[in-house]
């Protein structure tokens, strides 16, 4: 790559971009869809923990249910909130990275990696979080979230944060070499 | 507008031609705050009772600047809000620097593309690379609501490091507007 060809911004691939598009898409429709079913989300969920009741602890004692109810209610919606945040981001993110990553970084494998990384983990990780929303019904808090933590959070955000360090190294180095 | 030699080659609007990279140090600093955002929210997330011990740790050790005096019930309550400020410090910087690394690279951007004069650039990359440094003042923000205690701490990273890089930003991003603004009417 010239240098005169770096000094305008090359857009990463179509694949690349659709992506990060569609999770910003999905976050918007998240977020849309929190408001709009509020209520058929919570008492989906309230349903679901209620028919698993060895799961979740509950007792049969109003007061003492009602609490780990309510507790498992604001973790769902929080879930969910996280989801529409970080996917919103990511997605940026994505956009941004691998626009950084195909205009600056030299080498084609190396290049190919960051933005296959990027791409798959920045786009993985939000999801992780619907998952942990849909599991607290079924597995409660915190098994939810161990099961989201190693089917997603960790493979995808890890792919994510090596991908980033990744490109902060190749871009210390042409700043170094230069 | 007087801010050196206008740039032939530079300063069309957006989609006229091609749109122009900021300096290597800009989107350096740039991706370098968004991978230690990310960073910060793995470590939020997945060493939350080492990071929690270890501010415990802190605030006991530096005993008399959180006013510890001994007993249980007030240390306790005392130490426990300051864990958390810290704690709110490392969340800050997760989501200022994956918020702000992306509007530097744009920022930096549009003043590559569409601001024609040459000296006005290199103000708003100064300020726009260090502006973009804002979200480390969290992280001095957490480790000095530790050391120097809450309100001492957070009055510290607040004057000395949040204040001029926010500021920073503030001034180039008037400073953008103002070129675009001037570039635009002299272009009509």
């Amino acid at each position: 790559m010239t240098e005169a060809r770096s000094e305008t911004w090359l857009a990463p691939s179509v694949p690349v971009l659709l992506i990060a598009v569609l999770i910003i898409a999905g976050a918007e429709v998240g977020g849309a869809s929190m408001v709009k079913f509020k209520l058929e989300l919570a008492r989906w969920a309230r349903g679901t923990m209620l028919a698993r009741p060895d799961t979740h602890g509950l007792v049969g004692v109003r007061d003492v249910d009602e609490q780990i109810l309510d507790e498992a209610l604001v973790k769902f919606d929080a879930g969910l909130r996280l989801f529409h945040m970080h996917a919103e981001g990511m997605g940026t993110i994505i956009i941004v990275s691998t626009m950084v990553a195909t205009t600056l970084v030299r080498a084609g494998a190396f290049r190919r990696a960051i933005v296959l990384l990027i791409t798959v983990g920045g786009a993985g990780y939000p999801l992780g979080y619907l998952l942990w929303s849909a599991l607290i019904p079924f597995y409660g808090i915190e098994r939810g979230k161990t099961l989201a933590e190693w089917m997603v959070w960790i493979p995808f955000g890890g792919a994510a944060i090596v991908a980033l360090w990744m490109l902060a190294g190749a871009l210390a180095l042409r700043l170094v070499r230069r | 507008m007087t801010s050196g030699r206008r740039d032939a080659t530079v300063g069309h609007p957006l989609g006229a031609g091609p749109v122009r990279r900021p300096p290597l140090v800009l989107v350096f600093v740039a991706v370098l705050m968004i991978a230690l955002g990310e960073t910060a929210g793995a470590v939020l997330s997945q060493l939350r009772p080492q990071t929690e011990r270890y501010a415990r740790a802190r605030v006991k050790a530096n005993a008399s600047v959180h006013g510890l005096v001994g007993a249980a019930d007030y240390d306790a309550e005392v130490t426990s809000r300051a864990v958390f400020t810290a704690e709110a410090g490392l969340s800050f910087m997760h989501t200022h620097a994956e918020g702000l690394g992306p509007v530097i690279l744009l920022a930096g951007t549009l003043a590559a593309t569409a601001v024609p004069w040459r000296r006005m650039r290199a103000i708003l990359y100064a300020l726009f690379t260090l502006g973009a440094l804002f979200p480390l003042g969290y992280l001095v923000y957490a480790v000095a609501v530790l050391e120097a205690g809450r309100d001492e701490g957070t009055a510290l990273a607040e004057q000395y490091v949040l204040t001029p890089l926010g500021s920073a930003v503030i001034l180039a991003l008037v400073g953008l507007v103002m070129a675009l603004g001037r570039g635009r009417s002299r272009a009509a």
